[in-house]
């Protein structure tokens, strides 16, 4: 569901943004980076760093961001389905000094794609760029493939803060319009069937005609 | 478990076995020694009651709410009063009346997708499998009405503050809790389906009322979800039309042949040799088994927050950092291993049909609930691979043929410890007593040596006494000398008459 309690008009919008990459190139330092301003800080104040929230306002509209680490481990790869489902958003953060994360991006990317269609706003991030000297995944290739798969690309860099504000908030721009759109076609193609299934009906026919079976145990 | 088989063994009379209240048929413990038959009738006539008793609090409740309004709104607001003893059910023609009509299409993606994620390979779970094992007692369903009441009230206490919305709320929720109760037959999907459809309406209506405030909204949500929820429960948790309670005997079985796996294995970063740390894991289990007690979705989700935050501290204490997704999932797959929660796929499932959606979604309640989902199906599918183990070894702690805590060790096994003490605080409790006993074993063999060396030196003292006693004597033999006269005589030389002196007698020693 895209934007829950999202909508016109004064509302706040709630989104969910699960960030997904291989381990170590970033995700945790860049959500901290974001939340806390911080990096590698022994004096975090927060107690994990795995799901955090951040409040916007964005031309006027509330905006609730909540942000979902993920277990890069690969023994967990089969559990991204769990994670990424119901997200308006996805961060896919590769190390721009490692070939191997980058690849692993494309492997998520095909996977969104297929299991959630266009619904969900990519970004795709190249974390790391203080380290530019050992860069092994050339701009232009990152940049080229994102578009190829209509995702956004971005060039960050937690330890020096660079692009993770931009990331962030033009996530937050493309999501409220997405949620828009969602909204407008939901307005237009309302529909009133089936309703009367569920109307609310008094219950004066002989319940006993359906045996309970004693099945529920109570806890 | 243990004890239900040991029970299998003792004698049991003919006569205990038949039906309680005298058929003929058998009767069966699960059904309070009623046979099938008669269970059902005693079952639905309970039920039955129940229904009345509801009703008749529900009406009871009404004329209260109808007075309490009288008393507060008074003058004002005569020309909107519904007449006090409105039929139940009946939908008035106020702001909500079209309440029920208005049907969104967005409907319940979000559900969908967990449950097709756990959803059931076959649904074919026989009724007569289902039923063994479950005892809803009549005595227990009217113990819950208790609470049930109680939550009654609350929610009535809470709408009071939201005056004549707050009375139309109290109608909408009752009217569907009487409409579910008709709808027994349906699959678990569709009165999920019910369920989120009308919290959906109820939280659109609530969103215009409250002008878009998702904060008061969220509020009211909360009490519905638990009003109706408490309400429900029974009939739909764990339903006999799913395969749920198969999947929790399933997953218990599981997590009981997966004993063997250790911390390490599973790569968490928490030290249990910290007494701390190893508090933090104790509170996090209990919270977790205690999810099953709970009747309220939104209850049980604050279980698994609970134990979450549990974890948190302990990760926080072990690494002195925040715990990100790589530390936490690990951590609660470990937790949930050593708890072996009780109907924990029956509770996921209850969770994503029947809790409120938004809470679900994006909330920080919800972040932990899809941790636990994650953790269930990884324990579910767990293989040598997710373990780093080679199959072949996996193969053998599966069977029992060896563990990994001894398996490297064996013969030397009371000083074989000190690897595997981060293990499990009762093994390194263990270790820590053997090598106290041992020391123990070995201070008493010196303490025997030296007894018994005592009692050697005992022994030989008399002998080597006698041997000193005999030497000396060689040494330096008696001699009686003759002796002619002592001074003494002497001197009394003509005093004849005295008796000779004392002659020496030797008395050999
Ligand atoms: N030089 C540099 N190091 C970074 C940057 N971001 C993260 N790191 C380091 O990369 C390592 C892994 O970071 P982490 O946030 O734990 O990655 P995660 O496993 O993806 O969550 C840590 O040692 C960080 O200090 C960055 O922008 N520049
Ligand atoms: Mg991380
Ligand atoms: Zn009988």
């Amino acid at each position: 569901m895209a934007a829950a309690g999202a909508g016109g008009g004064g509302r706040t919008y709630s989104f969910k943004v699960v960030l997904l990459g291989e381990g170590c190139v970033g995700k945790t330092s860049l959500v901290l980076r974001y939340c806390e301003n911080k990096f590698n800080d022994k004096h975090i104040t927060t107690l994990q760093a795995s799901f955090l929230t951040k409040k916007l306002n964005i031309t006027g509209k509330r905006v609730n961001l909540a942000i979902w680490d993920t277990a890069g481990q690969e023994r967990f790869h089969a559990l991204g389905p769990i994670y990424y489902r119901d997200s308006n958003g996805a961060i896919l953060v590769y190390d721009i000094t490692d070939e191997d994360s980058f690849q692993k991006v494309k492997n998520w990317v095909k996977e969104l794609r297929k299991m959630l269609g266009n619904e969900i706003c990519l970004c795709i991030v190249g974390n790391k760029i203080d380290l530019d000297k050992d860069r092994h995944v050339s701009v232009e290739e990152a940049e080229s493939y994102a578009e190829s798969v209509g995702a956004k690309h971005y060039h960050t860099s937690a330890k020096l803060n660079k692009g993770i504000e931009e990331l962030f908030l033009d996530l937050c721009k493309r999501m409220m319009e997405t949620a828009q759109a969602e909204e407008r076609v939901k307005g237009n193609g309302a529909s009133q069937s089936a309703s009367s299934r569920r109307g609310v009906q008094i219950v004066d026919d002989e319940p006993q005609a359906t045996p309970a079976g004693g099945c529920c145990s109570s806890g | 478990m243990s004890q239900r088989t040991e029970r299998r063994g003792i004698h049991v009379d003919q006569s205990d076995l038949l039906c309680k209240k005298g058929c003929g048929y058998y009767g069966n413990a699960a059904w309070q020694g009623l046979c099938s038959k008669c269970w059902r009738e005693e079952y639905q006539r309970v039920r039955q009651k129940q229904i009345q008793d509801d009703w008749a609090l529900a009406e009871k409740l009404q004329r209260e709410e109808e007075a309490a309004y009288a008393s507060s709104q008074g003058v004002q607001s005569h020309s909107q009063s519904t007449p006090p003893q409105q039929p139940p059910g009946h939908t008035s023609l106020g702001p909500f009346s079209k309440f029920e009509e208005k049907k969104t299409n967005e409907k319940t993606r979000k559900v969908t997708t967990v449950k097709k994620f756990f959803s059931p390979s076959s649904r074919s779970a026989s009724k007569k499998e289902t039923q063994e094992g479950k005892s809803p007692s009549p005595s227990i369903s009217r113990h819950a009405s208790f609470d049930t009441d109680q939550v009654s009230r609350d929610f009535v206490d809470f709408l009071k503050n939201l005056q004549k919305t707050g009375r139309e709320i109290h109608k909408q929720c009752r009217a569907f809790i009487m409409n579910m109760s008709s709808k027994k037959d349906l699959s678990a999907e569709e009165l999920s389906e019910c369920v989120q459809d009308f919290y959906q309406s109820m939280a659109d209506r609530l969103m215009s009322h409250f002008k878009g405030s998702s904060d008061s909204v969220e509020q009211v949500m909360d009490q519905v979800e638990k009003y109706i929820m408490t309400r429900l429960y029974k009939s739909v948790f764990c339903p006999e039309t799913t395969d749920d309670e198969k999947k929790d005997l399933a997953t218990q079985d599981r997590i009981r042949a997966l004993h063997w796996v250790t911390i390490q294995m599973l790569c968490v970063s928490m030290d249990e040799e910290i007494p701390e740390v190893s508090e933090n894991v104790d509170k996090a289990i209990t919270d977790i088994i205690e999810m099953d007690s709970k009747r309220v979705p939104r209850d049980k989700l604050a279980c698994i927050t609970r134990c979450s935050k549990h974890i948190f501290s302990a990760i926080r204490i072990t690494k002195n950092e925040p715990a990100s997704a790589d530390d936490f999932l690990p951590a609660l797959i470990y937790i949930v291993l050593k708890a072996n929660p009780p109907r924990l796929q029956s509770n996921i499932q209850y969770i994503t049909r029947f809790c409120n959606p938004s809470r679900l979604m994006t909330g920080e309640d919800g972040y932990y609930f899809t941790n636990l989902c994650c953790a269930a199906a990884f324990i579910e599918k767990l293989d040598a691979q997710s373990l780093n183990l080679s199959p072949e070894e996996f193969e053998r702690y599966m069977s029992g043929q060896a563990s990994p805590r001894f398996s490297s060790s064996e013969g030397d096994w009371p000083h074989s410890g000190h690897g595997v003490t981060a293990t499990n605080p009762v093994l390194a409790q263990l270790n820590h007593n053997l090598e106290l006993l041992s020391g123990l074993s070995s201070r008493q063999e010196t303490l025997m040596e030296s007894a018994r060396s005592l009692q050697a030196d005992l022994l030989s003292w008399p002998d080597t006494v006698q041997r000193e006693v005999n030497d000396i004597l060689e040494k330096y033999p008696l001699e009686v000398r003759s002796c002619t006269v002592s001074a003494i005589d002497a001197n009394n030389m003509d005093n004849d008459n005295l008796p000779p002196p004392l002659t020496p007698q030797v008395f050999a020693g």
